[in-house]
């Protein structure tokens, strides 16, 4: 048995599907009572209970179940919550157990306790490593796509006037024999309000609208007038995009939000790529590869009554790891190869073949987008970003509150060595985010920035 | 000399780092022998004349705990005690003396002398006997060979030293020594990899040439404090420091010289502290600062002879003369040794295990600079743990391993042998991060039972700690439950400058206010505190004052313990797909033989440490071999 109790949501995220939440390890009853506000359940029996946040608010009614040790998959005392599916519900009930001190699962962990009680065999070990390995790479990736969006910036503008503040702290204790400058406690105190402040503000703002963000991501790729908006209108079925056969049209992103079989989906349409002096297109086009780079799926559209070009295959290249698929679109015009012709050119699995005009092959589509959500990577990609979110805005308060400390601290003239401890905290809780670790860069800091040395 | 003697642990090198080997060795039981290339050089300081200070001073109550010499030394030929950071905070409070240098190294050489088991012979040692991947013993110049069940190397800056002044460059291990060059080659053949590190010294100026009314006056505390556990009080006569500083001048004859430093002309090829830059560095690093300070340090009472601290040079020798003229008080001053910068071989320290053992050589132990450290309390520490070990392994007992949370000393270890050496390793506070709970008052708490437990200390000593602790407790119920009336309170309080109280309180809530201390309780709570000394209502007062910050770094530490609690076995495979790149090299590299280690190696990361447990548990579940987990740490 470890010493961590874990969380994770085990299903893949939807709008309006069941979500289950899973919790395994000594804590996980304590964990249940505190979240439903009731004691003592029979194990394997399934309750319906209301979840309740910190503050008694209600978060959802859900159906638990408490698994006893050793009869779980993990072999510890295991807690399933089957809630509704919805984002937002899901990220709650995450934080909330994070708040009665669940750890986050890291990448394969409820497999690797499943193997490490000897519930698996050996023969396993290299697939629970494996797994644990593209699970991290999995998680990596989508840590740095979501700092890259919002949140990167301000993090580490605080992180870097934290670990300024502490360099100064530190700089004080370890050199004291030394003309350095010394540090204001008044001046950081209100540094430190304001830090307070901005987190506050990226908690809410930056953190939620990600939170927002949390259906999944289609992009529609493709070259010019292959009739993506076309596909674009006929997948929410109303008339949103620009659609005219005048090549170029849709030259920013739209986006619209669908429902495929009670799962959410951004839909967004991007300009159509081609090679083109105007300056604006230009950009467009870029705005349209980004967002491919950072969705969950793409439909990358081809003009099915045209032979496929060279630079079809390049582009088609380029799209990084969502799960693709190639649509052949305007079989109304007739198709220049078959279904499986097109795919052994383009080097892919399967193509769909669709007339977007007459809204035929659409629900083959509908069917490919769904499975991929509930099954593939893209339904990896999409759990982690939940976990992702709830971790960082559960470290981002932890920021908070060593800052919390410090102010208080340095408001009641406390020496040295508490204010470092409670800044080492706050930095140390950013570091969660931003990847970057505090040992290691403080004397680096204070080395290069500081004339030390008697 | 060419017969064959034999003894139970030799000890290579008379440093301070030797000086703890041996004495600890000795102390144990065992036949020892320190071999040195001159008797004279025994616990002599070849840089700064002083013991402690930020770190080291928490590192030297550490060793004393454990049982070596270096505090009691210290505490008797002293010459100016001060504790710093009294501001900061308890846990940084740090002890530094400046010595009296000949009557430290007279101290010691007394004490080996007189140690029964302890003997000493003056030779240099060419070579490692070798049986069988075992050290067998050494090979002294002559060929004269002497066998022991281990050896200690504490070589200090003497392998292969290279010293450089100006454009001259020279072999020496420091000023006025030859360097020792065989064993250096000797352990390269036998597979030891090396790295070479630089450091440095500044001049020393005669004490009647320096004009002192032109510095400012730097006295020891009123009240000086022992770094010894064991000694009562510092009874000797302190003596000053004196403050002074460069200034342009200084800076400009500097920079005059550079194209003469054998730092700015690539004859010096190691890499030198970035926390102790040559003056040189500092003026071409810094070159908006108007001025840097000075120490003037007394190297003793009756010597000649002021250490400039604060003006570590390579420079040219006129260049360091026309440099200390420009100095305010230096103005006539007559040096009697030039600065120099001295490069010198290390042996990097992820080759050895966290008993300080050789991987490759069993029962070859490096302690001190040997393993790219600086300090002389750096090394007195890994000297008393290599002298442990050496004797617990030939009892075949576990060696003592210090976790991160339980002394400087065992961060220090640890770092050594995850990290990568990329300039001599210092001790500071900041590299602790437990570091609240590592106080110099409290050393004596955490690690006393290693010396009883080893007996390089009476358990009477073990005793005298426990009563001293159930003293602190009972004063602690005392002061947290006797409440004293709300007019007395705010007299406390109002004289401490904190917000009066309406209600009556106990004295610890009182005590828990910042600017309160234990003496101002005092006045009101006499009772509880009268069987208190000074230190003993130290250490009340802090745990009272810290409750929340300790309670919450004790659970951190504790956490991380559960990492440092899983061996790796010795052979164990890094060969594993899954494992990122980064992380097998430098698994490979390190050879960590925890998981907690595991963890503290830069480019590992959590994901890769679950992948390892999963490989642990399948050999374990295979009923593999656990690997020779006792030969090692």
């Amino acid at each position: 048995m470890e010493g961590e109790t874990i969380v994770a949501l085990s299903t893949p995220p939807g709008e309006s599907g069941i979500a289950v939440i899973r919790i395994s390890g000594a804590r996980a009853q304590e964990t249940l009572d505190g979240l439903t506000g009731r004691k003592t359940r029979e194990s394997h029996r399934i309750y319906h209970e209301r979840l309740v946040d910190e503050e008694g608010r209600i978060i959802d009614e859900a159906l638990v179940v408490m698994m006893k040790a050793p009869n779980s998959y993990t072999g510890e005392d295991v807690v399933e919550i089957s809630c509704h599916g919805g984002l937002q519900v899901v990220s709650e009930i995450l934080e909330a157990a994070m708040r009665l001190g669940v750890m986050p699962a890291a990448p394969g962990e409820f497999t690797r306790r499943a193997f490490m009680s000897g519930k698996l065999d050996l023969a396993q070990a290299e697939a629970v490593a494996d797994l644990i390995a593209s699970e991290t790479k999995l998680q990596r990736q989508v840590a740095i796509e979501h700092l890259e969006g919002g949140l990167s910036k301000s993090v580490r503008e605080i992180e870097e006037r934290i670990l300024e503040h502490l360099a100064l702290v530190e700089l004080s204790i370890d050199f004291t024999e030394e003309e350095l400058p010394t540090y204001d406690t008044n001046e950081m105190t209100a540094s430190a309000e304001g830090l307070v402040e901005k987190l506050e503000t990226v908690l809410k703002t930056d953190v939620a609208g990600l939170k927002l963000r949390h259906g999944m991501r289609i992009t529609i790729l493709g070259a010019r007038n292959t009739g993506k908006s076309s596909l674009y209108n006929a997948l929410i079925g109303e008339e949103r995009a620009i659609v005219s056969p005048v090549p170029g049209t849709t030259r920013d992103l739209l986006r619209e939000r669908i429902h495929i079989e009670g799962f959410t989906y951004y839909l967004e349409d991007t300009a159509g790529i081609a090679e083109t002096g105007c300056e604006i297109e230009a950009r467009g086009i870029s705005i349209g590869r980004r967002a491919a780079r950072g969705a969950d799926i793409v439909l990358f559209v081809i003009d099915g009554s045209l032979e496929p070009e060279e630079s079809v295959l390049d582009e088609l290249g380029r799209i990084g790891g969502a799960e693709t698929l190639c649509v052949l679109n305007k079989k109304d015009l007739g198709l220049s190869l078959d279904e499986e012709a097109a795919a052994k050119r383009l080097g892919v699995e399967r193509v769909v073949a669709v007339s977007a005009l007459e809204g035929t092959g659409l629900n083959g589509l509908r069917r490919w987008i769904h499975e991929t959500s509930v099954s593939g990577s893209a339904a990896d990609v999409g759990r982690e970003r939940i976990a992702v979110n709830a971790r960082q805005a559960e470290a981002l308060r932890e920021v908070s509150e060593g800052l919390e400390r410090f102010i208080a601290s340095a408001r009641e003239g406390a020496p040295a060595e508490l204010l470092s401890a409670d800044l080492r905290s706050a930095a140390e809780s950013c570091g969660l985010v931003t990847g970057r670790s505090v040992t290691d860069d403080l004397l680096d800091t204070i080395f290069s920035r500081f004339c030390i040395g008697k | 000399m060419n017969k064959i003697e034999r003894y139970e642990i030799v000890v290579v090198g008379g440093g301070h780092a030797g000086c703890e080997a041996a004495l600890a060795a000795a102390r144990m039981g065992f036949e020892t022998l320190m071999v040195t290339i001159n008797k004279d050089d025994i616990a002599r300081m070849p840089c700064n004349p002083a013991i402690g200070g930020l770190a080291k001073g928490q590192l030297v109550r550490e060793v004393d705990a454990l049982g070596g010499e270096m505090a009691l030394n210290i505490d008797e030929t002293g010459i100016q005690f001060r504790m710093l950071n009294r501001a900061k905070g308890p846990a940084v409070w740090s002890p530094r003396a400046q010595a009296d240098k000949a009557r430290y190294h007279e101290r010691m050489v007394r004490v080996i002398m007189s140690e029964e088991l302890l003997e000493v012979l003056e030779a240099e040692v060419v070579g490692i006997g070798v049986d069988s991947d075992r050290a067998s013993g050494v090979i002294v110049r002559g060929g004269g060979r002497i066998e022991a069940q281990r050896v200690i190397l504490a070589l200090g800056t003497f392998p292969n030293g290279l010293m450089h002044i100006g454009e001259e460059s020279f072999p020496g291990g420091r000023e006025g020594e030859p360097p020792s060059c065989g064993l250096s080659d000797d352990l390269a053949s036998l597979g030891i990899e090396r790295g070479r590190l630089k450091t440095g010294t500044p001049a020393r100026v005669e004490r009647s040439s320096v004009d002192f009314s032109r510095c400012l006056e730097q006295p020891g505390d009123d009240d000086p404090s022992p770094f010894s556990f064991r000694t009562e009080r510092i009874d000797q006569k302190q003596v000053s420091c004196y403050i002074t500083h460069t200034n342009q001048a200084t800076h400009d004859t500097i920079r005059s010289g550079l194209d003469r430093s054998p730092l700015y002309t690539g004859r010096i090829s190691g890499v030198g502290p970035r926390y102790c830059p040559s003056i040189e560095d500092k003026v071409v690093r810094f070159p908006d600062r108007d001025r840097h300070q000075i120490f003037l340090e007394p190297e003793g009472i009756e010597s000649e002879e002021i250490y400039i601290n604060g003006l570590s040079t390579s420079l040219p020798r006129d260049v360091q003369e026309g440099m200390i003229r420009t100095v305010p008080g230096l103005e006539d001053a007559r040096i009697v040794r030039y600065g120099y910068a001295i490069e010198y071989d290390f042996f990097p320290p992820r080759q050895i295990y966290p008993s300080l053992e050789s991987r490759r050589i069993g029962g070859l132990y490096f302690a001190g600079q040997v393993n790219g450290t600086s300090g002389y309390e750096e090394a007195a520490a890994q000297g008393i743990l290599a002298g442990i070990n050496a004797g617990r392994s030939i009892k075949r007992e576990k060696p003592i391993l210090l976790g991160r949370a339980e002394g400087y000393a065992g961060v220090l270890v640890d770092d050594l042998v995850t990290k990568e050496i990329g300039e001599p390793y210092r001790m500071f506070t900041s590299s602790a991060e437990h570091r609240l709970l590592l106080r110099q008052d409290n050393a004596d708490e955490r690690l006393l039972k290693y010396a009883v437990r080893c007996r390089l200390l009476p358990k009477g000593q073990w005793e005298r700690m426990i009563e001293r602790r159930r003293r602190i407790n009972r004063a602690a119920v005392r002061i947290g439950r006797e409440r004293i009336g709300a007019a007395d309170c705010n007299e406390i309080l109002e004289g401490g400058g904190e917000r009066p109280v309406q209600e009556p309180q106990s004295a610890a809530r009182l005590l828990q206010r910042p600017r309160i201390t234990i003496e101002m309780i005092a006045t009101a709570m006499a009772g509880p505190l009268l069987e208190l000394d000074r230190g003993e209502r130290v250490a009340l007062e802090t745990r009272v004052k810290y409750e929340g910050y300790i309670k919450r770094q004790r659970r951190m530490a504790d956490r991380l313990l559960r990492l440092d609690r899983m061996p790796i076995p010795e052979g164990f495979s890094y060969d594993i797909k899954a494992l990122s790149t980064e992380a097998r090299e430098k698994l490979e590299r390190f050879r960590p033989v925890t998981l907690g280690q595991a963890s503290r190696i830069s480019g590992v990361r959590t994901s890769d440490l679950s992948i390892i447990m999963i490989f642990l548990d399948r050999m374990r579940r295979d009923g593999a071999p656990k690997g020779a987990e006792d030969a090692r740490a």
